[in-house]
C-alpha cells in the first residue's frame, strides 16, 4: 500500500477518533454543550458538570477506546498467526474463560464482598482456558488448526459450565452476571484504566513493530522456516502476549463480541494485509468503533444503560451477513 | 559444496529415506527424479534443514547444517516448497520482500538495501508491471515468477525448488526452467530441484539423481541416468528413449500398453 494512502487513512481515523471522543463527551442522559464539556474537561466549569465529564464520561471513553483498540489488535494478530479468518478471542476460548471466571465470582457471592473479585476471577478463568489451549496445542506440536479447535472446544466446555452454575444459583446473581457477560464498560473500576491503557499501548507498539514477523508467519510453515523464523517460538510468544492483553480487557469490560473479528476484516479491505500497517490502523478503528457503540448504549434507551456487547454484536452480525451476501466465493479467506 | 552423507529420514515412525548419499558441486543444476513416494521431497526437506535425519548428516562447504544458525542457514540456502500460501492479498513487492527477512533488523523493518534488492529482482524477472497488483489476483505462471523472485531476493548461493513447474502449461514450464537455467549459467547459482517431467529434467539439468524407494539408484548426466531399463523398471511402464536432434539430450516417450501387446 502506498505510504501516502496509508497516511491519509490514518489521518481520517485520527479525525474520526477525535470526533467520536467529543460526541461521546457531550452525549448521555444529561445533554451538555461542547463548549461546557470542554470547559469541564479542563476544570473550568460547574462542579456537577466536572464530575459528569471528568469522572464519569472521560474514564468511560478512555476505557472503551483502550478496550476497542486492544480487542481489534488481538483479533488481527490471532487471524494472521493462525491463518484463520474466524479466529478471535471468542473462538480461542479466551472470552469463554473470562466468562466462566466472572460467573464463578457472581454465583459464589465473591462479587458482593468486593467488585475487584470479578476481574480477578475472570483473569484466572482466562488463565485456565489459555493454559488448556496451550497444553493441547503443545501436544499437537503447535499445529495451527489444532490450536483453533482446542479454543472452540474449551469455549463450549466453559459455556456449559456457566449454564450449569446458573441453573443451580439464585436469580439475582444470574441477572448481574448476565449484564457483565454481555459486555459492560459502566461497571469497571477507574483505577484499572491506567493499568489497561499502559498494557494495550505497549502491546500495540510491540505488535506493530513485529508486523513483518507476523506477515512472514502467514506464508506457511515450510516457507517461513527456510526464511529463518522459529515458527513455534514466534507463535507461542504472540499467542501468549495477545492472550494476556485480551485477558486484561475482558476481565474488566466483560465479553465484548465481534470487535476482534470484524474490525481487522474491514481494515484489511481498506489498507490491505500488511500487518505493519494493519495493526495500528485496526487499533484506531477498534477504539472508534467501541467508543461509538458505548455512547449509543448510553443514549439509545436513555436513561436505561444497555450492555455495549449487545450493540457490538448486532453491528457485527449485520456486517457479516452483509459480507456474506456481497462477497464473492472465497472472499472471507481473501479478506484475511 | 554439498555433501549428503548416509542420510536416513522419515515422518514419525515411517522411514522414507534409506542411507542416501550424494555430492553436489558448485554451479550444479541437479534434477531429482523418481516416481511418487520415492522420497524426492523428503530429501529436499532434509537438505533445507526442515526435517532432522535419524541417521547421517548434510554438509555445506564442510560444515554440518545442524550447526548453522537459522539466520545463517537462510542466507545460504533458499527453498521454494510445493505449497506456499498465496491466498492473502499482499501486493507483489510486499510478498517478495518476505525473502529479505534474514537480512532485516530485530523488528524486521526493511532497509533501503532491502527495497533496492526487491526492485532489482522484479526488474530481472520482468515483474515491474505487477508492482501494484496483489499476489492472490495473479495467474499460476505469474504467481510462480513472484515466488521465484522471493527466493532470489534471499541472495543465497544454493536454491532448492520442489516441483517448480507443477500444474503449469508447457510454455510457462519452459519459461520458468529457462529462468532457473539463466540463474545457474550466468549467476553461478547451484540449483537443486525435483521434477516429474523427465524430458524437461533432461533438457535443463546437467545432473540427474534417480530415486527409488527412498534411495538414489542412479546419479549422473541425463544421458547416463535416462536409460530405458531403469525408467521402465522404476515407473513400471514401457518407454522409448531417444535423442533430441537439436539439443542432443535424451527424451523419454511412453509407449501405449496395447501397442506393446500387439
Amino acid at each position: 500500500m502506498p505510504k501516502k494512502r496509508f497516511t491519509c487513512v490514518y489521518l481520517v481515523l485520527v479525525v474520526l477518533l477525535v470526533a467520536v471522543f467529543l460526541f461521546s463527551l457531550i452525549s448521555g442522559s444529561n445533554k451538555i454543550s461542547l463548549v461546557d464539556a470542554l470547559k469541564a474537561l479542563f476544570g473550568n466549569a460547574d462542579e456537577n458538570l466536572i464530575v459528569i465529564i471528568k469522572y464519569i464520561r472521560l474514564p468511560r471513553i478512555l476505557m472503551s477506546c483502550t478496550a476497542g483498540a486492544g480487542l481489534a489488535v488481538s483479533g488481527c494478530v490471532f487471524q494472521s498467526i493462525l491463518r484463520n479468518p474466524l479466529a478471535d478471542p471468542f473462538t480461542l476460548g479466551i472470552s469463554g474463560g473470562a466468562a466462566f471466571g466472572a460467573s464463578v465470582a457472581f454465583v459464589s457471592g465473591l462479587a458482593t464482598i468486593t467488585s475487584f473479585f470479578v476481574p480477578i476471577c475472570a483473569f484466572f478463568g482466562v488463565f485456565l482456558s489459555v493454559l488448556i489451549v496451550y497444553l493441547l496445542s503443545m501436544y499437537k506440536k503447535f499445529d495451527l488448526n489444532a490450536m483453533v479447535l482446542s479454543g472452540v472446544v474449551v469455549s463450549y466446555i466453559f459455556s456449559s459450565a456457566i449454564m450449569l452454575m446458573f441453573a443451580l444459583s439464585k436469580a439475582t446473581n444470574i441477572q448481574t452476571a448476565f449484564v457483565w457477560l454481555m459486555g459492560n464498560i459502566s461497571t469497571f473500576d477507574e483505577k484499572m484504566i491506567l493499568f489497561i491503557t499502559f498494557i494495550v499501548v505497549i502491546d500495540i507498539a510491540i505488535l506493530s513493530l513485529s508486523g513483518n514477523i507476523i506477515n512472514t508467519i502467514s506464508l506457511g510453515g515450510e516457507k517461513s522456516k527456510t526464511l529463518g523464523i522459529d515458527i513455534k517460538k514466534s507463535v507461542k510468544i504472540l499467542f501468549l502476549t495477545t492472550s494476556f492483553v485480551t485477558a486484561s480487557i475482558v476481565s474488566i469490560c466483560g465479553i465484548i463480541g465481534f470487535i476482534g473479528l470484524m474490525i481487522p476484516h474491514i481494515m484489511r479491505k481498506i489498507v490491505g494485509t500488511n500487518n505493519v500497517i494493519l495493526i495500528p490502523v485496526s487499533a484506531a478503528a477498534g477504539a472508534i468503533f467501541l467508543s461509538l457503540c458505548d455512547t449509543l448504549s448510553r443514549i439509545l434507551f436513555s436513561p436505561v444503560l444497555i450492555p455495549v456487547g449487545v450493540i457490538t454484536s448486532i453491528a457485527g452480525g449485520a456486517f457479516f451477513i452483509f459480507l456474506l451476501l456481497k462477497s464473492k466465493k472465497g472472499a472471507l479467506k481473501g479478506a484475511l | 559444496m554439498i555433501h549428503i552423507e548416509n542420510i536416513s529420514a522419515g515422518y514419525f515412525k515411517r522411514k522414507i529415506l534409506n542411507n542416501v548419499s550424494l555430492n553436489i558441486v558448485q554451479k550444479d543444476f541437479l534434477g531429482i527424479i523418481g516416481k511418487n513416494g520415492a522420497g524426492k521431497s523428503t530429501l529436499l526437506k532434509v537438505l533445507c534443514n526442515l526435517i532432522k535425519p535419524c541417521a547421517g548428516d548434510v554438509y555445506i562447504n564442510g560444515k554440518s547444517i545442524s550447526v548453522f544458525s537459522k539466520k545463517a542457514f537462510a542466507k545460504t540456502v533458499s527453498f521454494l516448497p510445493q505449497y506456499v500460501d498465496t491466498s492473502l492479498p499482499f501486493t507483489v513487492p510486499e510478498f517478495i520482500m518476505f525473502g529479505r527477512y534474514p537480512y532485516m533488523n530485530m523488528f524486521k523493518i526493511p532497509s533501503n538495501k532491502d527495497y533496492i534488492a526487491v526492485k532489482k529482482v522484479m526488474e530481472f524477472l520482468d515483474l515491474t508491471d505487477f508492482a501494484e497488483m496483489k499476489i492472490n489476483e495473479l495467474s499460476g505462471g505469474e504467481k510462480q515468477r513472484v515466488l521465484i523472485a522471493q527466493v532470489l531476493v534471499q541472495e543465497t548461493d544454493i536454491i532448492v525448488f520442489d516441483e517448480p513447474t507443477l500444474h503449469l502449461d508447457l510454455g510457462i514450464q519452459n519459461s520458468i526452467l529457462g529462468i532457473l537455467n539463466d540463474l545457474n549459467q550466468r549467476h553461478n547459482k547451484t540449483i537443486i530441484l525435483t521434477l516429474h517431467d523427465l524430458n524437461a529434467a533432461a533438457e535443463f539439468c546437467n545432473k540427474l539423481a534417480l530415486m527409488e524407494k527412498g534411495s538414489i539408484c542412479n546419479c549422473g548426466s541425463p544421458e547416463e541416468v535416462l536409460n530405458y531399463k531403469d525408467i521402465e523398471r522404476i515407473y513400471n511402464t514401457t518407454v522409448v528413449v531417444k535423442t533430441n536432434p537439436i539439443s542432443n539430450k535424451p527424451y523419454v516417450v511412453p509407449v501405449c500398453k496395447v501397442i506393446c501387446q500387439q
